[in-house]
């Protein structure tokens, strides 16, 4: 099965996207770019297309932040077809992403089904992003990439899910592939907050990932540096196996959670730490990522679990200490409208 | 087949001698963590961890990593390989144990082998612009030795399974026969990484993929860093 590598500069839609959008090639996109005005974030600019879009915004507490919900009304992901979320906080803009149930995969006998995820963050900007679960049904190919560029005094957090789908026979682990990329990096302080790519004029889905990168730093010598690359692969071992060692390690549910924050501190560390050793899940937290870049920390979260409570309540406990801890912010308290 | 030369074979014999003082003796790369949870006990149980460390691990990291390095064309893309391998190494000890190991093989590799590449990677590593992961590190040596791709990748991934089984004699323990028929029977485990991870370049996704595994493994080598006692760094 051919495929478009994340970097390849092609302007070839998806055989499956075309009809869907033709404009764009992407089978559903979303734009949303956040801003702050007097404490409070509001949706600066905002485009949708084809499968996705969001539901009217909500201030779910006092702190100003702004909760989008993303919906997907075609109620899956189908093969072949490729998918996109391009997301902007710009200075001092809090923005909290979910969506309004989980993304399911069924068959996909055209080929992998596939997300894009642009994120830019920029000064003192937060991002909680905390979709529901990723549902992979029997047949079902999935290949998601996610690439984040982040000013050094933003606040990142994505917390994902990813559960096994009904299949017929019973087994747990029916699905073909599935692929999940994040790759974060930490813009040199004083870069533009947002470069968002010009309104009305969304390129093709190839050529959008690979511009995810202003080479065009603001300070000569000034980089981007790669923070982080966090990949997780699902797919039946050399005897057709995914439950045993090393792999499912006999659950079904896996989790991933994602942290880079310049106030990742030891002390800050330590209550992660026994955030997941309360836990009902099986479940690893490190001190990942090279180097600092530009003074940013990250630290990373991988469960294993018999079901979604069990991870999301991991994922939510960490979610609110840090929201407590650095923000003096209540808890996220999702209603699902 | 492109054959090494027989100064080629006789640098790799030396560079993968699991003698070799890289500190590899003090890593168990995770096996410790199943072996704490009375997992591994035998030959079987090791095994088929050993085998599921080829084909996620060394498949998807190492030997993608000394595949691209062997594809590079100029040395920044050396540099940018060096930090990408080590970015993708979430678990702090299986990072910061390649590192060491790397930066020994790259000390005693430019000693005994020097070349631009292996010049200009000390110097990266000594500005800590560079990281020293071990494949990388392996890549441009092997590289500088005109060892065919293939043959770099098979070598490293099996002077791997050596030390690890060798960790595990000692470790778990298994008796030295037993250390020798999981060696044998990790060549076609070997072979597989070989085969696999040039598909995966062919198929034009090798750097995507690069560091893709299952969270069984990383979840272990996560909770490594927390166990009470300890035989291995890693």
């Amino acid at each position: 099965m051919p495929e478009t590598p994340a970097t390849a500069n092609t302007t070839t839609p998806p055989a499956g996207a075309a009809a869907a959008s033709p404009a764009s090639g992407w089978a559903g996109q979303l734009r949303l770019t956040v801003a702050a005005r007097g404490g409070r974030s509001y949706a600066a600019r905002q485009f949708h297309e084809g499968a996705l879009r969001v539901l009217r915004p909500h201030y779910l507490d006092r702190s100003g932040q702004v909760t989008y919900t993303v919906v997907n009304p075609g109620g899956a992901y189908f093969g072949a077809d490729s998918y996109l979320l391009d997301v902007a906080v710009e200075r001092d803009a809090s923005l909290a992403l979910t969506t309004q149930s989980a993304t399911k995969v069924y068959r996909t006998p055209q080929g992998p089904a596939s997300q894009e995820m642009i994120v830019r963050l920029g000064p003192g900007a937060v991002l909680e992003y905390v979709p529901d679960q990723l549902i992979v049904y029997r047949g079902g190919s999935y290949i998601q990439r996610t690439r984040v560029d982040m000013d050094p005094t933003a606040s990142l957090l994505l917390a994902e899910v990813v559960t096994p789908g009904w299949s017929p026979s019973g087994e747990s682990f029916a699905y073909d592939e599935l692929r999940m990329r994040t790759e974060v990096r930490v813009l040199p302080p004083g870069a533009p907050a947002s470069s968002a790519a010009p309104e009305g004029a969304p390129p093709s889905p190839g050529a959008q990932v690979a511009q995810g990168v202003d080479p065009a730093g603001p300070a000569a010598g000034a980089r981007p540096r790669r923070l982080v690359v966090d990949q997780l692969r699902i797919q039946p071992d050399a005897h057709g196996d995914i439950t045993g060692t090393g792999f499912m390690e006999g659950h079904s549910h896996t989790g991933q959670l994602l942290i880079a924050d310049a106030r990742l501190t030891d002390e800050v560390y330590e209550l992660l730490t026994a955030a997941v050793d309360a836990s009902e899940t099986r479940s690893g937290i490190t001190r990942a990522g090279v180097g600092e870049p530009y003074g940013v920390r990250c630290v990373c979260v991988r469960s294993l679990a018999h079901s979604t409570p069990a991870i999301a309540a991991l994922h939510r406990a960490v979610v609110d200490l840090l929201r407590e801890h650095w923000r003096g912010q209540p808890p996220l308290n999702l209603r699902k409208y | 087949m492109v054959e090494p030369s027989l100064s080629g074979v006789l640098g790799l014999m030396q560079l993968t001698d699991s003698a070799l003082p890289t500190g590899a003796f003090s890593h168990s790369l995770g096996f410790e963590t199943y072996m704490a949870a009375e997992q591994l006990e035998d030959e079987a149980s090791f095994s088929a961890w050993l085998e599921m460390f080829v084909d996620q691990q060394l498949t998807f990291t190492d030997a993608l990593a000394i595949r691209l390095v062997y594809a590079a064309q100029d040395f920044e893309r050396i540099e940018d390989l060096d930090d990408l391998v080590t970015a993708q190494a979430l678990p702090r000890q299986i990072r910061e144990g390649g590192m060491t190991m790397g930066r020994r093989l790259l000390s005693i590799g430019a000693r005994s082998y020097p070349g631009d590449w292996v010049r200009r990677y000390q110097q990266g590593v000594a500005e800590e612009r560079m990281h020293g992961h071990q494949a990388t590190v392996w890549g441009v040596l092997a590289r500088g030795l005109d060892v065919p791709e293939d043959t770099a990748v098979a070598s490293h991934v099996y002077a791997t399974v050596i030390s690890l089984t060798q960790n595990a004699v000692r470790g778990i323990p298994l008796g030295q026969n037993t250390g020798q028929a999981v060696i044998r029977a990790a060549q076609d485990w070997v072979g597989r990484a070989v085969v696999t991870s040039r598909e995966l370049v062919v198929a034009g996704i090798a750097e995507e993929v690069l560091g893709a595994v299952a969270p069984g493994l990383e979840i272990a080598q996560m909770n490594h860093e927390r166990q009470r006692a300890r035989l291995f760094m890693s």
